[in-house]
Parts: structure tokens; sequence; C-alpha cells
């Protein structure tokens, strides 16, 4: 069985940010232009423009990639482009689980699924690109596995 | 409710007096300057005003701040003007420690601090209390988390091998084959812990003699200085335990002391970074007589007059003494540190803690509950590994007593087979059968040192660009290690996948073994960048709520076949859903009395 994907809008999200991540970066080069050392401006508007070539390819690659799964016992999550991760987070690991929304997310209907163990290093885990009816779905879902597979067992 | 010792009201008076002191200095000057209605010239007598105002409120405080050891909680509550009342219930307690200062000894004072997993500072400080009121609130609440948790077991009808609940594991024996209750009946129901209880005696042959004294001198210590207390656990009706089992839950085991001959070779062993920091403070604080001072050692090697004479040898002749001086002086400040941080270090048993104690100036003694143990790591350097000597640190989640993290040593520094021998008689664990990954591993690592030394080299060669430096290329005998230390991060890896825990060992500089249950784990993640992808490789992550892996790096396999990988995810996974399985049946904890 396959698993489940995000949503296809993720990618705006991801191309977005990183269009942000491009023109700051294009704003300090101007700034250094103007201030500190003279930049040709085809390489300033160059630089933003493979950047930005960079953050379409990245969002593409990573949307498929990402896929998630509730598995029998944990919470199961593929992702990564230059560094692949998979990662179970045991339902009865989940301290809590909360959904998020910023506001790209926002505009652009989606929501995010964070759940969050005790861990030291990971210790939150991020779903992101979810409509946000499967979001609240899924957060009622791993709350309800949550509290099933709770054992007396303090940290 | 009980107060702080009353000497806590002079210091706190004292303490506000002189804080205070400088809010009407300020105001007067403040205002003097601004508006010229108040003259600056009133300072002198604006100060008094303050003083005693602070004296006011730290005496206040002090009649405002109070504590109470209740049958569920400790209640603190402290606040003059905004009041804020805590109640943290036993089940929630990680640590009680008790510190004393070297003035805090000279007056039978101390400092108890109440931790608990969450946040990064203690939940309750009592600043100060007397000595014997310290022993007896950490002896009171370790015997009240006890019996909570013994109640806990008891509501939820299991059977546990605690002596408190001797009876119950009597009419429960059918559930139980006969030989897995421990005679001292402290012992987990854990074949693997039955398995290396015949190799326990040999570890204790290397000292009979402190071992067998130590048990009994600090019974008849606890004897003379704690009297039985009133048993109030008597008005609880869930609780039906007689009163000795108190007594004998609090009584004190020693586990282990650190020999003179241990702590100096611990001291000598081992480096502490905050030594750096500190010979970096004490170099701003007084430069000009430290430059002065190094100046003077240089001398005799032929350094410069001053610091404005000299040419480009002398120069280079103080660079090299000073330097050489600074490294010495920062080490012997470590070993003065660890020396006076681990002084009369011990460890010992009470109940279901572990209880330990150590220092020189400032005396320090805290408590770990066994249950919250997460982790147990064996580390040892490159020294400690050639006269086979090692430590053994016992991990916990949360905030801990060592300042920065919620890992506390149990033994700082014994023989390499003894501290391995703990390892396994305190988690139960088989001695592990260390598998190395592939030897693809070692040749990422040759690449990637191979990397680093070209770094250095092209460092170098644009330091030679704009200073007279020339030969850079010299810079290149850097490659010549970059074989000697991929081997060597190669060869201090490895793992083992045991019945109950994972063995995890990485690192060169300070290597670590840690031992982790599968119940213990919180999540389990393979990554695999973009280089260990073409090679077909894996590094597993294994996080558990231990805090120490906030500094120290989360328990990693390195670089093994992605189908091993794989593998110890999916084993890791399942043990961790059998051994919850076996938890909720019957209670398998930590071995207690693990030397």
């Amino acid at each position: 069985m396959r698993m489940e994907s995000l949503h296809p809008r993720i990618r705006l999200l991801w191309i977005a940010q990183a269009a942000i991540g491009a023109l700051v970066v294009g704003i300090v080069l101007a700034a250094v232009d103007r201030w500190l050392t003279s930049i040709p401006t085809v390489a300033v508007f160059g630089i933003v423009a493979v950047a930005i070539g960079l953050g379409v390819a990245y969002a593409v690659r990573l949307y498929q990639v990402w896929q998630f799964e509730l598995q029998g016992d944990a919470l199961y999550l593929e992702r990564g482009v230059v560094t692949f991760i998979e990662t179970a987070v045991p339902f009865v690991r989940v301290q809590h689980v909360d959904t998020q929304f910023g506001p790209i997310e926002r505009a652009l209907g989606l929501s995010s699924v964070v759940v969050y163990t005790a861990g030291s290093r990971n210790a939150d885990v991020r779903i992101p690109g979810l409509t946000p009816d499967r979001a609240r779905e899924l957060q009622d879902t791993l709350r309800e596995l949550a509290v099933e597979s709770e054992v007396e067992d303090a940290v | 409710m009980n107060r702080l010792h009353p000497l806590s009201a002079v210091a706190y008076a004292i303490q506000y007096g002189f804080l205070w002191l400088w809010i009407p200095i300020v105001l007067v000057i403040a205002l003097g300057g601004a508006t010229g209605i108040v003259s600056p010239a009133w300072a002198p007598f604006a100060a008094p005003v303050g003083f005693l105002a602070g004296v006011a409120y730290g005496i206040t405080y002090y009649y405002r701040f109070e504590y109470e050891v209740t049958e569920t909680t400790v209640d603190v509550a402290s606040g003059v003007f905004a009041r804020r009342s805590r109640e943290i219930p036993y089940r929630r307690i990680q640590n009680v420690d008790v510190r004393q200062g070297i003035i805090q000894r000279l007056l039978d004072l101390a400092i108890v601090s109440i931790e608990t997993a969450g946040g990064g500072t203690s939940e309750a400080t009592l600043n100060f209390v007397s000595a014997t009121e310290a022993k007896r609130l950490q002896r009171e609440i370790r015997r009240r988390t006890a019996a909570v948790k013994d109640r806990r077991r008891a509501g939820n009808g299991e059977t546990t091998a605690t002596d408190t609940d001797a009876d119950q594991v009597g009419s429960n024996a059918s559930d139980l084959p006969p030989e897995s209750t421990d005679t001292d009946g402290t012992g987990p129901i854990d074949p693997a812990a039955d398995r290396a209880e015949p190799i326990a005696p040999d570890a204790d042959a290397d000292r009979p003699d402190v071992d067998a004294t130590a048990d009994r001198t600090t019974a008849a210590d606890t004897a003379d200085s704690a009297p039985p207390q009133p048993d109030r656990s008597h008005t609880d009706p869930t609780t039906d335990e007689p009163a000795a089992f108190d007594w004998e839950e609090t009584r004190e085991t020693r586990l282990f002391d650190l020999e003179p001959r241990e702590l100096l070779l611990y001291s000598f062993t081992s480096f502490r970074p905050a030594a750096v920091a500190a010979v970096i403070f004490v170099f701003f604080l007084a430069t000009d007589t430290i430059f002065e001072l190094l100046l003077t050692a240089a001398q005799p090697f032929g350094g410069p007059q001053d610091l404005e004479t000299g040419d480009t040898q002398s120069y280079g002749i103080l660079t090299i003494v000073s330097a050489i001086n600074g490294v010495l002086i920062t080490y012997l400040v470590s070993v003065a540190y660890t020396f006076a941080t681990y002084y009369d270090f011990q460890l010992g048993r009470a109940g279901d803690d572990f209880v330990y104690e150590r220092g020189l100036l400032q005396r320090y003694s805290g408590s770990i509950p066994v249950e919250k143990v997460q982790a147990v790591t064996v580390t040892d350097n490159p020294v400690q590994r050639l006269i086979e000597y090692g430590g053994l640190w016992v991990e916990t989640a949360g905030y801990g007593p060592d300042s920065d993290s919620g890992s506390q040593s149990a033994v700082p520094l014994a023989t390499e087979r003894r501290v391995y021998q703990f390892a396994e008689n305190l988690t139960g664990v088989e001695t592990p059968a260390f598998r190395s990954p592939p030897t693809l591993a070692r040749r990422r690592y040759l690449v990637r040192f191979s990397l680093v030394a070209l770094v250095v080299v092209v460092i170098a060669a644009a330091v030679a660009q704009v200073t007279p430096i020339e030969r850079w290329y010299l810079a290149a005998i850097v490659f010549a290690a970059v074989p000697p230390a991929a081997h060597l991060r190669y060869v201090n890896l490895g793992y083992y996948v045991g019945d109950q825990h994972l063995v995890i060992r990485r690192g060169f500089w300070r290597r670590r073994t840690t031992v982790i249950p599968y119940y213990r784990i919180q999540t389990v993640n393979t990554r695999r960048s973009i280089f260990q992808r073409r090679l077909g490789l894996a590094s597993l992550v294994v996080d558990t709520a231990s805090s120490r892996s906030f500094f120290w790096t989360t328990p990693t396999i390195y670089d093994i076949d992605l189908a091993d990988a794989r593998d110890v995810h999916e084993t890791s996974r399942k043990r961790l859903q059998a051994a919850l399985r076996d938890r909720a049946r019957d209670e398998v904890g930590m071995e207690v009395d693990f030397t």
C-alpha cells in the first residue's frame, strides 16, 4: 500500500519560502552593492534566479519523497532531499499533538500537525501540507492512539 | 508549614539590603541631575534608607516563605507581594539534592533543591535549612515517593519484586518463577540480571574489604543519625506495610567509593572545558599582571625584556613559552576542579534510589530514582583507555544537579572491567558482542578527513598571500594524520542489538558506550545523506528522553549497511512494544544493587 503524501499545494509553500529567502539574499547583495563594493546587477539577479530555481527543484523533490503512514505501533515518516530520514514515533511516546498553520499556509488553505515526544533531539515531528480537515482528523487519531497505548512510564 | 532556618533570614536581609541600597542612590542622583529638587549630596543619607528597606524585605521574605511535606505533595509558598504557592506531586520528583558550600558547612546549613523532569531549573529551592533538616527532607521525600509508587503498583494489582510488597509477591507467586525473586528483593524479574549475577563477586574481589566495611559502617551511621521517624503512612488507608519496611527503605547501602588513587587518576586523566573558561576569565580580569608574569616566565628562554622591545625571535619564543604555560595552567585548573568536585565521592542505594555525595569545598548530595534512569553510558578517553579505566554515567530526563545536564556520574572512574561489570549489572544487559560498521565506512572518513586537511592547506595558502609566511605547502603534512584519524574513528564505532538493550559505542576522544533499554526509546530515525546513499550506508539515531544527549550527541549508530540499519530500526520498534507489554504485566526495572 502506498503511504500518504502531502497535499500538492505544499510545493507552493516551499517555493514561496525559497523565494522569500532568495529575495532577502538579493536585498543583502543590493545593500552590499550600494554601500560596500559594487556588484554587477546581472550577478545579483543571476544569484537570485539560481536560488529560486534551486528552491523550486528542492520543493518539487521534497514533495516527491515526503510521505507518512500510521503503522500498527508508530507514526512513520519519510522525508529529506539531501539527507533522507525515516522516522518512527511510537504512539506511546506521543506527549501531545498540535495543529498549526502559518500565514502562508493559511493563505494556501493548509495546516501542519506537530507531534511532540519527550525526546531530546527531534523532539517535535512536523507533518506539513495537510488540509485543515485531514490535520484535525490526524490529530484526533494520534491523540486516541497515544491514549490507548499509554503506560505507566514516567520520564 | 515549616520555615527556613532562622539564619537564612539574616542572609536574605543582608542580600536584599545591599541590593536595595542602590535604588535610592540611583534615584537621588538621577532626580538630582534632572530636576534639581533633590541634591545628589543626599545620596549618603538615602543609602541607609534603601538598606533598611532591603533588610525589612529580606526578613519579610523569610517569614513569607513556607514549605511543607504533605501526604501527596511537597508544597512551597513564597513571595512577599506576589504570592506563589506550588505543589509538587511525589511521582514527578526526580531528584532531591542537598548542597553545602564552605560557609554553610561551617554554620551547619544546607540548600535543598527539588528537581522534576520538566523545565530548565529546580522546581523548588530551600535556601537554607539546617543540615539535619536537609537530611530529614531528603529521606522523607524519598520515602514518600517510594510509598506513592508502591501504592500505585498495589493499586494496579501488579506483582513487584521489592520487599515492601513481599507478601504480595508471595500471594501471586504462581505468576512468577520462584528463582526470579532476588534474595534482597530489589532485583528485577529479569533473566539477564540473573545471568550477570555470578560474575558480580568477581568484580567485588577487587576490594572486598571496602564493600564489607562500608556496608557495616553506613548502616551504623544511619542508625545513629536517623532515629526511626513517626510513620505517618499509617494514617493512609491504602498503605498497609508495617513501619519497619519504611525504615528498611531509607537505610543506605554503599555501592561505590572513589578511592584516593582513583580520584587522582580521574583528576589527572580527564579534562574539563570549564577550566578553559575560568582561565580566560582570569586573563581578562588581570591582563596586565598576566602579561608581566608571562614575560618573566619566557625570559630565561630568551624572551623579550618587555612587550615593546623585542625581535621576531624573542617574540616567537614568548609566544611558544606562553602557549605552553597557558596549556599547563589550564590543565592544572582542570585537575584541581575535578579533584575538588569528586573528592570523597560515594554512591549508595536507599530504597529504589541511588544516592551520592561528593565535593571537597562544596559538599553535594543528591539522589537519582532508579525508575527515572533513561540510559547508562560508559565513557573513557584515550589516556583512560591506555590505563584501562573508565567512568559510568547515569542519564535521567530533565534538569540535573550537575547544572548543565540531567546526567550524573555514578562511578567517576574505576577499572574498565569493573565499570563494564557495573553497567551490565545495573541494566541487566548481557556482555555485548560489538558489531562494526562495514569497512566502507572507514573509506568515508578517509574522504571526509582528507577534505578537512584540504581546507587546512587552502587556509594556509590564503594566509601566505597576505603575510610574509612562505612555504605554505608544508601544511600538507596534515594529510599524514588523515589515515590514522579515519582508522581511529572507525575502530571506536560499534553496536550491539541485545535482547532488552541496544548498546552503541562511538567517539575517539571521549568514547561513549551507551546502553539503551528498548523501553526507553522515544523515536528511531534512519538517516542517509546523499553520500551515504551512494555507498548504501545509513546512520541510525536512537533518541531517548535523556537530556545529556542534548550536550553530547544523540546516540547514533554511524554508517552501517542500509539493510542492517532497517533491521535494527524494526527490531528496536518491536522490542520497545514487547518491553512495554512486559512492563505492563510486571514491573521490570533497573538493578539497583549493581556492584
